[in-house]
């Protein structure tokens, strides 16, 4: 058994006051500071180029998509949220996903689709919502995945300088 | 037999093969490209270099696939010197392949891809630009020739020479601008293009059908055995994400096929992927159905498909001797597909081994007019053809519904890619199939529902 010891009130504590006093002297300050509670969903929360987000695939500037299906960031999902199905296409990149569909309810946010992407087709963008009224909407298809390269040109720009630190 | 020592291990080598046959037959791995065990060995791709010592003379480096096993030869193939030669062969190939393994199809199977990956180094040392050639060439319907992923090891070429006997490729032009070409570019023709592109090390050659279809870890792949002819060809059946059949690939079989299979075999695959199924939803219905047409007509003309396997022809002949009929099997004309390689212009695939169970053949023509037709297995209704109309009434198992005024009721059945079972081909050889992807929604192995016809027709009141 242990046997925590009270402690010890001084004279200022034992006589009560003092101490409601002091308590509502930092209640009080705090009317007179910059709120930190965030008015959520009105005020969206801040994010940034480390924001890991949902994955977004990339629309490269010329109007097409970047992907060319490979199957790497499909292979590379540990929660198999994403399949690919590729097809021909007569441009010069003679391969692109037909069908690119990524489950964001077993998407675990995780980010190994935009490491394994080699062609920087897929990245974590800084879209976090996400809500609907059915699961076969949140299985998210190729339009409402597909980005113009520009919304996401921050997060490429950081990845990329991750990615230098590694090369030799 | 010769004896000769490989990475330190004694080995008996057969000296009329080359050194790569006995490596690779004593599970030593050595690289190559050009060589292929069907074809002829003309040691052009140089990666299968490895060190060879032989009497008192020094260790050289040599080629494994043109060098002969000879007595007392001393072989290395993981020395320094063999490793680093192979690796410098590696990077001449390397030179002007296109880094487009993202787009090939070739990737996760492509014997270039994987050695690289083991030995190849990191980064190109060449700054100059790689050739540019065509990346999209029709060499007929079924091959697409990429000219930049080549790397000229001319198994292609030897393959319709050696093989098929009629040469149809050459290696066009000279030095880097060497590609691939037929003869004044007329299109390939035969029956046995397909190989071409399994023969392929890397993804030059492609099957037109397959193009960009998968990406082959995700196809599930299971032996099984062609259905197109009575040969019985040695496959894999290759699935993608349990759904559609996307490949029938050869599978080495010395007896049967060796590693060929004819384009028939190979693009059989719209018969097996057919929409809409015949599922089991009505089995219950149907079969006392089936059980009552039966019990009516003791003379109801029961025919098997000759694609049902050696069990569900056991399953059948019990089911048929019971009722004291004879036990038949469909056989169509021959076709005009037979070739001297492989095909044997036969549609049944299981002929030989339901003829060793005592089915009798029955042409469709003879079937005439019964008054109870069963057809019983894959595709029967398909291979009856004109004389399914001739019958008062057809009850039929089969894996598609036919829509004939005639047929009073179908039962579903697996296709041969989705049920394990065994085929006999036309020279008396095993054929195995395995499931390779499910049945369609509670459709059952056709003995059982054989079996539990029989239950119900033993229950039923003796007729009138």
């Amino acid at each position: 058994m242990v046997i925590i010891k009270r402690k010890e009130l001084s004279l200022a504590e034992r006589l009560y006051l003092p101490e409601i006093v002091r308590g509502l002297t930092v209640t009080f300050s705090k009317f007179f500071q910059k709120p930190i509670t965030r008015q959520y969903p009105e005020e969206p929360l801040p994010t940034n180029e480390v924001t890991r987000g949902q994955p977004r695939l990339v629309v490269k500037d010329d109007g097409n998509i970047a992907c060319v299906s490979c199957g790497m960031c499909e292979a590379a999902c540990p929660a198999y949220a994403i399949t690919i199905d590729g097809g021909e296409t007569d441009r010069a990149i003679e391969r692109e996903p037909k069908r690119f569909d990524i489950d964001m309810l077993r998407c675990i946010l995780c980010g190994f689709c935009e490491e394994a992407c080699p062609k920087d087709a897929i990245y974590m963008s800084d879209e976090l919502e996400l809500a609907d009224y059915s699961r076969a909407a949140l299985v998210y298809d190729m339009e409402k995945l597909k980005r113009p390269a520009s919304a996401l040109r921050k997060r490429m720009d950081y990845v990329n300088h991750i990615n230098d630190r590694w090369r030799t | 037999m010769t004896k000769i020592t490989v990475n330190g291990r004694e080995i008996d080598a057969d000296p009329k093969k080359p050194l790569i046959a006995a490596c690779h037959s004593n599970h030593v791995e050595v690289p190559h490209y050009c060589y292929h065990p069907g074809l002829e060995p003309v040691g052009s791709c140089r990666i299968c270099q490895v060190e060879v010592q032989q009497g008192t003379g020094p260790a050289r480096v040599m080629v494994a696939c043109r060098t002969f096993p000879a007595e007392g030869m001393v072989v290395q193939t993981e020395s320094t010197k063999a490793h680093d030669t192979r690796r410098e062969c590696l990077e001449f190939l390397l030179k002007n392949h296109p880094l487009d393994c993202p787009i090939c199809d070739k990737a996760g199977e492509c014997d270039l891809q994987d050695y690289t990956y083991s030995e190849g180094q990191g980064e190109g040392r060449t700054h100059e630009p790689r050739r540019k050639l065509e990346k999209r060439k029709s060499l007929g319907d079924v091959i697409v020739l990429d000219e930049e992923r080549c790397i000229l090891c001319s198994r292609c070429v030897r393959f319709f020479e050696e093989v098929t006997k009629k040469p149809q490729l050459t290696v066009a032009d000279l030095g880097s601008r060497s590609t691939i070409a037929t003869f004044a570019d007329r299109p390939l023709t035969g029956n046995y293009q397909g190989n071409i592109a399994d023969l392929c090390p890397v993804g030059a050659l492609t099957l037109s059908k397959f193009r960009f279809q998968a990406r082959v870890w995700n196809l599930v792949k299971m032996a099984s055995t062609c259905a197109e002819c009575s040969r019985g060809c040695s496959t894999t059946v290759e699935v993608l994400r349990g759904g559609e059949v996307k490949r029938f690939r050869p599978r080495e079989n010395a007896e049967v096929n060796k590693w060929w299979l004819c384009d028939t075999g190979r693009f059989a695959f719209g018969p097996v992927n057919a929409k809409p199924r015949l599922d089991g939803s009505h089995n219950r219905a149907s079969l006392a159905q089936l059980c009552n047409l039966l019990a009516q007509d003791a003379g109801a003309l029961i025919v098997a498909s000759p694609f049902c396997t050696q069990e569900e022809g056991a399953a059948l002949l019990e089911f048929v001797r019971e009722r004291g009929a004879k036990a038949l099997f469909l056989s169509p004309a021959p076709n005009a597909l037979k070739d001297d390689l492989l095909h044997t212009g036969d549609p049944c695939p299981n002929r030989r081994g339901l003829t060793e169970l005592g089915f009798a053949p029955l042409a469709p023509s003879e079937i005439g007019s019964p008054r109870t037709l069963v057809l019983v297995g894959e595709r029967s209704a398909e291979l009856a053809g004109a004389a399914l109309a001739m019958a008062q009434r057809v009850a039929l198992f089969d894996t598609q519904a036919s829509s004939a005024p005639n047929v009073a009721l179908c039962i579903g059945v697996a296709t041969h890619v989705e049920k394990s079972g065994t085929w006999i081909n036309v020279d008396g050889k095993k054929g195995v199939l395995g499931a390779a992807k499910p049945p369609p929604n509670a459709v059952r192995p056709l003995p059982n529902l054989l079996t539990e016809l029989a239950a119900l027709l033993r229950a039923q009141p003796a007729p009138r």
